[in-house]
């Protein structure tokens, strides 16, 4: 479908310009906060003579623009730069096994919520109002209220440490293997984000069945005496998924992010926490690289979940000729 | 013969204050302290204090050390800027290495002098020349000799500018030309001033040897020391794993292997020493003690410190120029309430005075306690009735629970007729100049120290920091005999009467000492109570450690 081909070709080369605007605004920003690098690292102890051998070790006499250009022109090769504050390492190298990190992490988080999202969601709006709809309901209010960390909290308690012993407290990541591994270190984590994206998933996808329920076509299926199952599956269910589909790719985002709390909570060394340590540090070519890297994830995964919608839903597909 | 009154200061950055503090910051780690004792024995001065029980030891009985096994520890850390290098800059999280490097002299548990490479160590009678003779057959991790070259070098790479030592302020009044190899095992400090306290750079542990030529270490690759334990492999900011050193010349190291995780959330920490995945907490928060004593299966270890959080009056300007407003605001806590309240009850209590462990402390001064009537008082005659108002600046940037304190003091400044109001500052920015150093009430924060090492941080213009801008000539007087006196007896004389001004008239409020908790397995006997007092109970002393 060529239409499709330039729809994706647009979307990509104004994502690259989004990308080049994120990082100019954050750029910007992290030179707003007070200090640099050699002043966070030292601390208290910054005398003014150390703090200059530090700074010109570091490169951070040049003029800012200098530096914002140096750093892009760095980039657009292919090469993100050396971290400041762990000198003599290369971003890629400290960068690398955290993405991987937080990329197991998100696999595993998705596999748990969205496929039981899907099923408990098209279940709930089948049967709306039933006993299953309703407990579901009370359920998916109650982990949408509970802040990640508490939820990370409960799930350590019941299954790690008081009641039952079926995890390890703490994803004891060990940095000398690959995270594959060592996955057991990775359900606990997993499961307190999938808790966490379950309810949005499960909500919209009910709110969509019901009205899916209510249209014109479903009720044609049910009157031609189309088995319930056929109906659910064949019309059903591709056109509830829709809007789910965007929830489902903004949840992702929101994991590729890294969330710092639970990453803290369970020390997953993943970019959540690496990005905060960064700040900290004001470790300039760690905090773009990090940033650039979620906002091309955004990027792309807001333009997977729009090619899906088009490619499900027929109405669209034949706008798009 | 005057000394080097701020220029010989040194930051004893250190095993840092990082109790309770959800990130590390490089601020909290580097105001903590080197353990800087003296030649007391702690044990008649630890019943003197009246405070906590003397510290719990760790092994019951004298079974003899199993060797084997593999130490899991969990430190407060997290930052990837940390350096696997002795003279780095700054100090690493978890302070690993000082596993790895061990400097000439040191300080043992009680904050006893020890000899640690040297033999043997002297000063001249004027105090400028000191010599250190090396204990003979010493290796290196790689298995080369500890010679006087390596020691020459090490000095000279502390002092070199490019390295930006941490230890080089301590070595202030030391040039590169004044180092002098005598003969394979002996060397000659040549001073450019007296100082009769040189031994307290030669054991402060950033200044620690390493062999001839070495640079900075790619990781783990070329950490080559003499310490307990060799270092495998480095991750900053996540682990670091170790292995012993079978040729170690002190005591240990029993277990085969260490490896040190680092946390930056207390909880997960915790979690990690609950679930099994450590055997050894350091430096625990006092919030979870309750969590260790009911879970079966741990131990706790108490080990009484001389780290200290104190109020800073600046004595510059109104009110604290005046002495009299000072004593009553010294009179105003009630320490064993603000020990209660602000520390949950692990600190014992201070005197205004800041070195306990020091053999010149004196011992005889009457304990303070809270008088409220006698500040009032003592207010009165400075002018005051009832209408002192003042700001109290504090953050937790000195300490996680010191705005806790501050609120204390609040509370019981009332009864004195002071109205207080709590400033909470952002730790971001407490220490930015024009903060911390220039607000009249303020808090700060100090680890273990001696007396005269203490007083170059802060008691002189020139200090880095002056933080309550106190000046009193018949003190200076008798601080710059004592700073040249290398007689002990006379020395330890000499910083009592500095010490008795200092609590007749100072311009710091020291309630407390820290108590330093670390949580373990039962599966781990022989850790050793240390006076050190930041960020682990043991000081990091895993060669000690083994498994029954």
């Amino acid at each position: 479908m060529p239409s499709l081909l330039k729809l994706i070709l647009r979307r990509v080369a104004l994502g690259l310009l989004t990308l080049l605007l994120v990082s100019a605004l954050v750029f910007a920003a992290t030179q707003a906060l007070p200090g640099d690098t050699a002043t966070a690292i030292l601390g208290k102890s910054a005398t003014p003579e150390r703090v200059e051998v530090l700074r010109d070790r570091l490169g951070l006499d040049q003029s800012l623009t200098a530096q914002y250009f140096t750093w892009l022109g760095g980039i657009v090769r292919g090469d993100p730069g050396d971290s400041l504050a762990a000198t003599g390492q290369s971003v890629g190298q400290l960068l690398g096994p955290r993405v991987v990190n937080s990329a197991a992490l998100l696999v595993a988080a998705a596999l748990i919520s969205i496929p039981l999202s899907i099923l408990v969601g098209s279940l709930s709006g089948r049967f709306r109002d039933g006993l299953f709809d309703s407990s579901v309901s009370m359920g998916s209010l109650a982990l949408a209220a509970l802040p990640e960390f508490v939820l990370g909290i409960l799930l350590i308690m019941l299954l790690s440490v008081q009641a039952l012993h079926v995890f390890p407290a703490v994803s004891r990541v060990n940095p000398q293997l690959s995270i594959w591994s060592q996955m057991n270190n990775l359900w606990l984590p997993a499961l307190t984000l999938g808790l966490a994206c379950f309810p949005y998933i499960v909500r919209m996808l009910r709110g969509s069945m019901i009205e899916v329920f209510e249209s014109d076509y479903v009720q044609m299926a049910r009157l031609k005496g189309m088995r319930e199952r056929i109906v659910l599956q064949r019309h059903a269910l591709p056109n509830a998924i829709i809007p789910v589909i965007q929830v489902i790719a903004l949840n992702l985002a929101w994991l590729a992010g890294g969330v710092v709390v639970v990453e803290y909570l369970f020390n997953y060394p993943g970019i959540g926490s690496a990005l905060v340590g960064a700040v900290s540090n004001r470790d300039v070519p760690m905090i773009q690289a990090i940033v650039l890297l979620i906002a091309a994830l955004y990027v792309v995964l807001n333009l997977t979940a729009d090619i899906l919608t088009i490619l499900i839903s027929p109405r669209l597909r034949t706008g798009l000729q | 013969m005057s000394d080097q009154q701020g220029r010989s200061s040194f930051d004893l950055g250190g095993l840092g204050e990082i109790a309770n503090s959800k990130r590390v910051s490089r601020r909290q780690v580097l105001q903590g302290a080197a353990a800087v004792g003296a030649l007391a024995a702690l044990g008649p001065f630890a019943s003197a204090c009246g405070g906590d029980e003397a510290t719990t030891s760790a092994s019951p009985s004298a079974a003899a050390p199993k060797q084997g096994g593999h130490i899991r520890t969990a430190v407060t850390g997290g930052d990837t800027a940390d350096i696997l290098d002795i003279h780095a800059t700054y100090i690493d999280s978890g302070s690993k290495t000082i596993l790895v490097w061990d400097a000439l002299l040191g300080w043992d548990h009680e904050a006893k002098l020890q000899m640690k490479l040297a033999e043997s160590y002297e000063a001249n009678a004027d105090a400028t020349a000191h010599t250190v003779r090396l204990k003979p057959d010493l290796t290196f991790h790689d298995g080369s000799p500890v010679t006087a070259d390596a020691v020459v070098y090490s000095f000279q790479r502390i002092l070199d500018p490019k390295t930006a030592a941490l230890g080089a302020e301590s070595l202030a009044s030391l040039k590169p030309s004044g180092i002098k190899k005598v003969d394979d095992l002996t060397v000659t400090f040549t001073l450019e001033q007296p100082d009769a306290i040189f031994f307290e750079a030669l054991a402060y542990y950033a200044n620690g040897i390493v062999p001839v030529g070495f640079t900075t270490p790619d990781g783990a690759k070329g950490a080559i020391g003499t310490g307990p334990w060799k270092p495998i492999s480095y991750d900053p900011g996540q682990q670091t794993e170790f292995e012993a050193n079978r040729d170690y010349w002190g005591v240990g190291p029993y277990a085969d292997k260490v490896t040190m995780i680092e946390f930056i959330d207390p909880t997960a920490k915790l979690n990690a020493l609950l679930g099994g995945t450590v055997d050894h907490l350091a430096d625990l928060d006092t919030a979870q003690v309750t969590v260790v004593e009911s879970t079966t299966g741990l131990k706790l270890l108490e080990a009484k410190g001389g780290s200290w959080d104190p109020f800073t009056m600046l004595c510059d300007k109104k009110p604290f120029d005046d002495v009299r407003v000072r004593q009553a605001f010294r009179l105003i806590v009630d320490r064993p309430q603000m020990i209660e309240q602000a520390k949950g009850g692990f600190s014992w209590v201070g005197n205004d005075m800041w070195a306990p462990y020091d053999p010149g402390y004196p011992q005889d001064l009457p304990q303070r306690v809270q008088d409220l009537e006698q500040a009032k008082s003592l207010l009165k005659q400075a002018g005051y009735d009832n209408d002192l108002n003042i700001v109290l600046y504090c953050s937790t940037a000195t300490g996680a629970s010191d705005p806790e304190a501050a609120q204390v003091f609040a509370e019981q400044a009332k009864g004195a007729g002071v109205t207080v109001k709590v400033n909470k500052v952002d730790p971001d920015v407490y220490w930015d100049t024009g903060n911390y150093g220039s607000y009249p009430f303020a808090m700060s924060m100090w680890g273990t120290r001696n007396y005269l090492a203490q007083c170059r941080q802060t008691q002189f213009p020139t200090s880095p920091y002056y933080e309550t801008r106190w000046k009193d000539d018949e003190w200076d007087k008798i601080y710059q005999e004592a700073v040249v006196t290398v007689d002990e007896a006379k020395r330890n004389e000499l910083i009592g009467e500095c010490q008795k001004i200092d609590y007749e008239r100072g311009g710091h409020i020291i309630y407390q000492f820290g108590v330093v908790l670390d949580a373990y397995s039962d599966k781990l006997a022989g850790l050793p109570p240390d006076t050190f007092g930041s960020g682990s109970a043991t000081r990091q002393s895993y060669n000690e450690f083994y498994f029954v």
